[in-house]
């Protein structure tokens, strides 16, 4: 389904994310629409990949709401999962079976017509053409994260989450994957990333996310520069 | 990113066989290996089966000749076979609670879960697996049972045990999984150990206040129970699986994929036959401390390591309950009528006991053996730090034995020599805990033993009993009090004097072993 352009996608009001009682940091307010990009930045430990995981719903918010096109997020809701694509810092892979036949399995899954074609073109266009019928055990510590991310392009999604995407990849597969998130955000897909790579945010996101303890702001790129430049 | 969908997506169940297929085409395993597999895990099974249900029968026999009882003997053996079936079924519910029940792993929740698959789907062969694993678990303990624990079995008689068997655990799996979909996954766990500790304490209770009083305590005359009982509980436990089944597509991926990583970890250290490991997959997490401990009585190193250990034992979710019921195993044992009478059981009783408590004491010593960088940051020699890390275990130990020796000694007109020979046993299971807490892992490289029952490793074997064998040596004397009809000064002072040898030997030992650089 594509995004009507312009409406709220994703929303999340004073949202309190953490695994125990306590907060990792301070209340998170966002929005964002179809076809925009939203990036998360801050150090380590600030709570980025805990706010992506409770914004998919893998966690439930401490306080706060979060709606997905003016839905409760639930992660049990075959529809919530049919509209988000999520690759966080999951690097398990079933050890029977092939690169290729996972992303067979994501594809079908998702009902894409041509299932075969689809993949194959991501393959080729994440660089595992050579190892696309490996098990996963033979890959490398890249070429695995390559195909988790290759998951996520093989199928459609309204929201497209991704925790650190650059991690593991060389240079040139991160800036082919830059392109290919504008691409995806052009075309009207809502794109919400955590990232330390400056030059990923700069290229991708419309506006930057600053989490911290005292305070979690949406800014302009051009207003959080200082803090990407720390990235 | 792929065009719209225009097909329809697969449902959990296709999803299944389609991973289920592929996987398949490229196993390595033929169909006769498969076949051969099974056919000699039958056989293990039933030679085991058969040695167990011999085992039990011998026991009644010896029973039924034994002579007068060690301490009296109050609390009929219906009652103490109800407590100990309790204490099974609850063990069973913890297990699952921890595991899940239902659970998926880190492979599952990254290639299924994300899928608009139906979730029921998807874990329904989950579900089938679990019963049918707990299902079959059962009926192998049921079965011994049933065969060596009456006189004369009958068809009629043995199918019936293995169908409440059968019933228990299929209501057991389906309550659990049908709290988890609703989210109480960790209620049934807390609610099942309270049981537990109470299925083990209140007949120790009960068997000390009757044995005061020196009154036994009535038993109901209960019959077999009929058939339609059996056929009631069995359609209970059926209704339990069916709403369980229900509610699969409730289950949320988070708890799924924390389930699966914990039966990930059970089931490896369990086929590497590691219990260490095991105990801490299993073990769940502390108890969140309101605060900080100042920690204001701490002066010196050695009373850092202590004040460590003492907050370990405190924080555990499970430790004190378990030291409650390792207390109160030997006195149920003992107070038994018929096991009461056969001084090895009521030693075996004793071990069982206080093997559990040395294990709950020797949580801080087993975690520390797993992170040897923490006993670095004191100023501590590697024999001071074992020395400061035997204080907890001892205390403990101490305290274990001491009251069950004291509970023994109830109504025999010798309670303080009984509780000072429970005190004397003590320093040789505090270095049987930390013993057991820093042993080596398993060899496998060593020798294999074949049995009818298959291969054991024997130099598994051997590091697995690090622990428990100087408890059991030390354990010796009070096996001479059981078959000499109670403990006399002698040989309280005799217990004493070889369990603190013992217990001197395994910490001038451990010293030596544990440099201050490993």
């Amino acid at each position: 389904m594509r995004n009507p352009p312009g409406s709220d996608l994703l929303v999340a009001g004073g949202l309190a994310v953490g695994h125990g009682a306590a907060p990792v940091c301070a209340p998170v307010d966002l929005r964002l629409s179809a076809g925009r990009a939203l990036a998360v930045v801050g150090p380590n430990g600030s709570g980025k990949s805990t706010l992506l995981r409770t914004l998919v719903g893998l966690l439930e918010p401490l306080a706060g709401t979060v709606t997905l096109a003016g839905a409760s997020v639930d992660e049990r809701s075959a529809a919530f999962r049919r509209d988000v694509a999520a690759v966080l810092d999951d690097d398990s892979f079933f050890v029977s079976l092939t690169g290729r036949e996972h992303l067979l399995l994501t594809a079908r899954g998702h009902g894409v017509a041509a299932a075969e074609e689809v993949v194959a073109a991501e393959i080729e266009a994440f660089g595992l053409a050579e190892r696309a019928d490996a098990l996963p055990s033979a890959l490398s510590s890249g070429q695995r994260r390559r195909l988790a991310l290759a998951a996520a392009f093989v199928r459609p999604a309204r929201l497209l989450v991704l925790d650190e995407p650059e991690r593991r990849l060389d240079a040139g597969m991160r800036t082919r994957l830059a392109a290919r998130l504008g691409g995806l955000r052009d075309a009207g897909t809502a794109v919400l990333f955590a990232s330390h790579d400056a030059e990923l945010v700069g290229t991708v996101a419309d506006e930057v996310l600053v989490v911290d303890d005292d305070a979690c702001r949406v800014l302009a790129p051009a207003e959080a520069a200082g803090r990407i430049a720390e990235l | 990113m792929a065009a719209g969908t225009t097909v329809a997506p697969l449902d959990g169940a296709a999803v299944r066989r389609w991973t289920r297929r592929a996987t398949a085409a490229r196993a390595s395993t033929t169909l006769g290996q498969r076949l051969s597999d099974a056919w000699g895990g039958l056989v293990s099974a039933g030679v085991g089966l058969a040695v167990a249900g011999g085992g039990l029968a011998s026991l009644r026999e010896r029973i039924a000749l034994a002579g007068a009882p060690v301490t009296g003997t109050v609390l009929p053996a219906p009652l103490t076979s109800a407590a100990l079936v309790l204490l099974a079924l609850a063990g069973v519910v913890v297990v699952l609670a921890r595991l899940g029940p239902v659970s998926a792993t880190p492979a599952a929740a990254a290639w299924w879960l994300p899928l608009p698959a139906d979730r029921r789907g998807l874990l329904r062969g989950e579900l089938v697996r679990l019963t049918a694993a707990v299902g079959a678990g059962a009926v192998l303990l049921a079965l011994p049972l049933a065969f060596g624990a009456v006189a004369a079995p009958t068809a009629a008689s043995v199918l019936g045990g293995l169908g409440w068997a059968v019933a228990a655990a299929v209501a057991a799996v389906g309550g659990t999984v049908l709290l988890q979909t609703r989210r109480r996954g960790r209620g049934p766990a807390a609610a099942a150990g309270a049981v537990a500790g109470a299925a083990a304490v209140a007949p120790a209770v009960v068997g000390t206040l009757a044995a005061a009083g020196g009154t036994p305590v009535g038993a109901p005359a209960l019959g077999t129970p009929p058939a339609w009982a059996l056929a009631a509980a069995a359609l209970a436990a059926a209704a339990l699986l069916v709403q369980a089944d229900r509610g699969l597509g409730r289950l949320d991926a988070g708890r799924l994929l924390a389930g699966g990583v914990t039966a990930g970890q059970a089931s490896g250290s369990l086929l590497s036959l590691d219990t260490r490991q095991l105990g801490r997959a299993l073990a769940g997490r502390d108890r969140p401390p309101r605060r900080s401990r100042r920690l204001t009585p701490v002066r010196r190193p050695w009373q850092a390591v202590v004040a460590a250990d003492l907050a370990v034992l405190a924080r555990g979710r499970w430790q004190l309950g378990q030291l409650a019921v390792a207390a109160a195993v030997p006195v149920v044992v003992a107070r038994t009528e018929g096991l009461g009478a056969l001084p090895p059981l009521v030693w075996a009783g004793c071990l069982a006991g206080w093997g559990l408590a040395a294990t709950a004491a020797g949580r801080a010593a087993r975690e520390a053996h797993g992170v040897p960088e923490l006993d670095r940051l004191f100023a501590l020699s590697a024999a001071a730090v074992v020395r400061s890390r035997a204080v907890v275990p001892v205390l403990a130990t101490g305290v274990v034995c001491a009251v069950s020796g004291l509970l023994l000694g109830v109504g025999t007109g010798l309670v303080g020599t009984w509780a000072l020979l429970g005190l004397a046993v003590a320093p040789a299971w505090a270095a049987a805990s930390l013993r057991g807490a820093t042993r080596p892992d398993p060899d496998w490289s060593g020798p294999v033993v074949s049995t009818p029952m298959g291969v054991l490793p024997a130099g598994v074997g051997a590091t697995l009993v690090q622990g428990v064998d100087v408890g059991v040596a030390g354990s010796l004397p009070l096996l001479a009090a059981l078959g000499t009809g109670g403990p006399t000064p002698l040989l309280v002072a005799v217990q004493a004097a070889w369990s603190l040898l013992l217990a001197a030997a395994v910490l001038v030992h451990l010293g030596r072993r544990r440099s201050p650089g490993s």
